[in-house]
């Protein structure tokens, strides 16, 4: 086989694994919550209110009916299974299936990740490796003042600032993911294809969508890219300091190659291990920063999951629902990094992080 | 001398400045913003019971200003009793934030350094098999977002505490123990599930430092494994997991405020604040600062302390890591 696709198999096998040991832990920390308080779930809607005899009979054949009081272990692989079989539970929160509820809101999650990384990476990469390049240099000193800026201003209260200038005191970007076009698209025959705004107004031929869609996504994805464009130039500028003393780039220039092909050809290669390594750490923190960020521009993501319930009895099918769903959009994103790494370096190609 | 290339630097010396004020801001809090109740101070005072539900402006008596009623909402750590058609000192509630931000920061810092220290460096130190799994837990929970783990635990065990209808007073048990510790969700998932890069860190420096020949000088000699790592793997491998520690207080509180800020129940009243303005953030009239005092002063105390650790971390990495960066 050759090496990179036996690589993107092991990979692939990896991430079920990954995704195990999360869910047995997450399980386990919902299992510690006594049977009675877990059972509440299970009670039948419009239950006449009954007496405390009656309700502690009710609690008892629950727990008995759905096996409650099992070890972890057979919990833990029934809710597995149902997982598997595509029953999520019910949510008594929401009213509703779990898996419907987390489907329906995954594209605008995924849509914001997607444009935030897409703008991000390249920008990231540019910047560190222009000003790692030529360290102290004039492009150099006014990017470190950039990115200590923006590791500065935490996202959500970068958000609120950008939303009272440029919505409220300029009105260029309003909040919210459709505005008026959710009335457009659902009146006429406006055909959900992917699920992502952008694509579908692209495939029904519907520019209007598409304009609207990316006027809206101006300022989550700027809020959203910049902490971490901060956080991943500042490795690349740091490992292209260190490129520079390697000797290979003396025998380059000795050779008399152009230095733009030194910068882009021989460095860049090598210094993009460590930045893609960061990506890859910070993942996970990046889709915290999505449904942050969902949050305070309103986009009706997964983190409305979060935001529009209420204190009500333990949602243990809910929470689990998108914890996993969580894990699903973190993991393509370090598999995607992973790949990356492992096509620019040869040598990780045979050990690497492995998620 | 370590003090010395610590102190050359002037942005380290603005960091320690930064935060030597908010530990001075913390330490001096009933003097600067004394308490209506002395001997249990919450972070928010009641200032004016009115109808109105606009913030009220800065003047004489309220330095900075009222913030929005904010309604009785437990899980916020405003105290049940001090009732809804409240308004609070925003003042007040920057300076006793500086406590809460303190201490939820360092106690995040501390028990996550811990248990990753201690995970990276055993496993690093033992090898062979135990070393390969635990880095693939830790790989693991590295794909794991924070906030779907703080929703998990509020979800499990704060539905009573966090009740709006309930009493968190009258609980009693671990329930009643976590809201009079005043321990939220946010707390708890943030020392479950961050450990990880100290994990990897201290991994990585343990299987390095493992094969110095001062360690196995050791070894030769006898020592336990318990004393050769605390004696000799320890010293050597801790700096930059110092570095990590300082840059993270100031970052987890940060973290944490935004989730507050999002809905999630927790103990940071700078984000407590800033929730209760989230409506106000716009403004009047297309002027988004008419009422900046609601959130301009909080949002500043945020940055501040944010950057304070930062340069913090960055001093000791210079001073501690002549090499790197």
């Amino acid at each position: 086989m050759p090496p990179l696709l036996k690589q993107l198999t092991l990979r692939l096998l990896a991430l079920p694994v990954t995704l195990l040991i999360i869910t047995a832990a997450l399980y386990g920390i919902i299992m510690l919550a006594p049977a009675e308080e877990r059972a509440q779930l299970y009670i039948p809607p419009r239950t006449p209110p009954l007496t405390e005899q009656e309700f502690q009979n009710l609690m008892n054949r629950l727990i008995e009916e759905h096996g409650l009081n099992d070890p972890y272990p057979v919990q833990y692989a029934r809710w597995l299974g149902d997982l598997l079989r595509g029953d999520w539970g019910w949510s008594p929160t929401f009213k509703g299936d779990v898996l419907p509820l987390l489907k329906r809101r995954l594209p605008v999650t995924a849509e914001l990740t997607f444009y935030a990384i897409a703008v991000m990476v390249p920008v990231a990469l540019v910047s560190g490796v222009l000003s790692g390049w030529r360290a102290n240099g004039r492009f150099d000193r006014g990017y470190r003042l950039a990115a200590f800026a923006a590791t500065s201003v935490p996202p959500f209260i970068l958000g609120l600032f950008l939303l009272s200038i440029f919505y409220v005191g300029l009105g260029w970007f309003p909040p919210g993911r459709t505005g008026i076009y959710e009335l457009s698209m659902t009146t006429t025959d406006f055909r959900t294809i992917t699920g992502f705004l952008t694509f579908d107004g692209l495939l029904n031929g519907r520019l209007d969508v598409v304009g609207d869609a990316l006027r809206r996504l101006v300022l989550p994805v700027f809020t959203l890219s910049l902490l971490y464009w901060a956080t991943i130039s500042r490795v690349t500028r740091v490992a292209m300091i260190e490129e520079q003393t390697k000797d290979y780039l003396l025998t380059a220039r000795a050779k008399g190659l152009k230095e733009r092909r030194l910068e882009w050809r021989h460095a860049f290669p090598n210094a993009a291990g460590p930045a893609l390594t960061a990506m890859i750490l910070s993942a996970a923190g990046l889709v915290t920063g999505v449904y942050i960020v969902e949050s305070v521009f309103d986009f009706n993501g997964l983190s409305e999951l979060i935001t529009k319930g209420f204190f009500v009895a333990p949602d243990a099918p809910l929470v689990m629902g998108f914890a996993v769903f969580s894990v699903l959009l973190v993991l393509p994103i370090i598999l995607l990094f992973d790949l990356l790494r492992a096509v620019l370096d040869p040598r990780l190609r045979e050990d690497g992080l492995e998620l | 001398m370590l003090p010395r290339r610590f102190l050359r630097r002037r942005s380290t010396i603005l960091g320690l400045t930064l935060v030597l004020a908010f530990g001075l801001l913390a330490l001096l809090a009933p003097v600067l913003a004394p308490p209506l109740n002395p001997d249990d101070p919450w972070p928010f005072m009641n200032v004016s019971q009115s109808f109105s539900r606009q913030p009220e402006p800065p003047g004489p008596g309220l330095p900075l200003g009222t913030t929005p009623q904010i309604q009785n909402m437990p899980q916020y750590g405003i105290a049940p009793g001090q009732d809804a058609s409240f308004q609070w000192d925003v003042y007040y509630t920057l300076v006793w934030g500086a406590r809460s931000a303190l201490r939820f920061g360092l106690v995040v810092t501390l028990a996550t350094a811990f248990i990753g220290i201690a995970v990276g460096i055993v496993s690093g130190y033992a090898g062979g098999l135990s070393n390969l799994l635990a880095m693939r837990v830790t790989d693991a929970f590295l794909a794991f977002p924070v906030i779907a783990g703080v929703w998990v635990i509020q979800r499990a065990f704060f539905g009573n505490i966090y009740n709006p209808f309930g009493d968190p007073l009258a609980l009693t048990g671990w329930e009643g123990f976590l809201y009079r510790a005043r321990i939220d969700p946010i707390m708890i998932a943030f020392i479950l599930f961050s450990w990880m890069p100290y994990a990897r860190l201290m991994n990585a420096q343990a299987r390095r430092v493992k094969e110095m020949d001062y360690v196995r000088a050791a070894e030769a000699m006898g020592a336990t494994s318990r004393r050769v790592i605390w004696r000799h793997v320890l010293p050597n491998t801790i700096a930059p997991a110092i570095v990590l520690a300082a840059r993270d207080v100031g970052g987890m509180v940060i973290l944490a405020s935004a989730f507050i800020f999002i809905g999630f129940g927790g103990n940071v009243a700078w984000g407590t604040m800033l929730v209760s303005s989230r409506e106000f953030v716009i403004g009047l009239n297309g002027n988004p600062f008419s009422y900046w005092w609601t959130f301009v002063p909080v949002s500043l105390a945020l940055i501040l302390f944010g950057v304070g650790w930062n340069l913090l971390g960055d001093g000791l990495n210079a001073a501690l890591n002549p090499h790197g960066r």
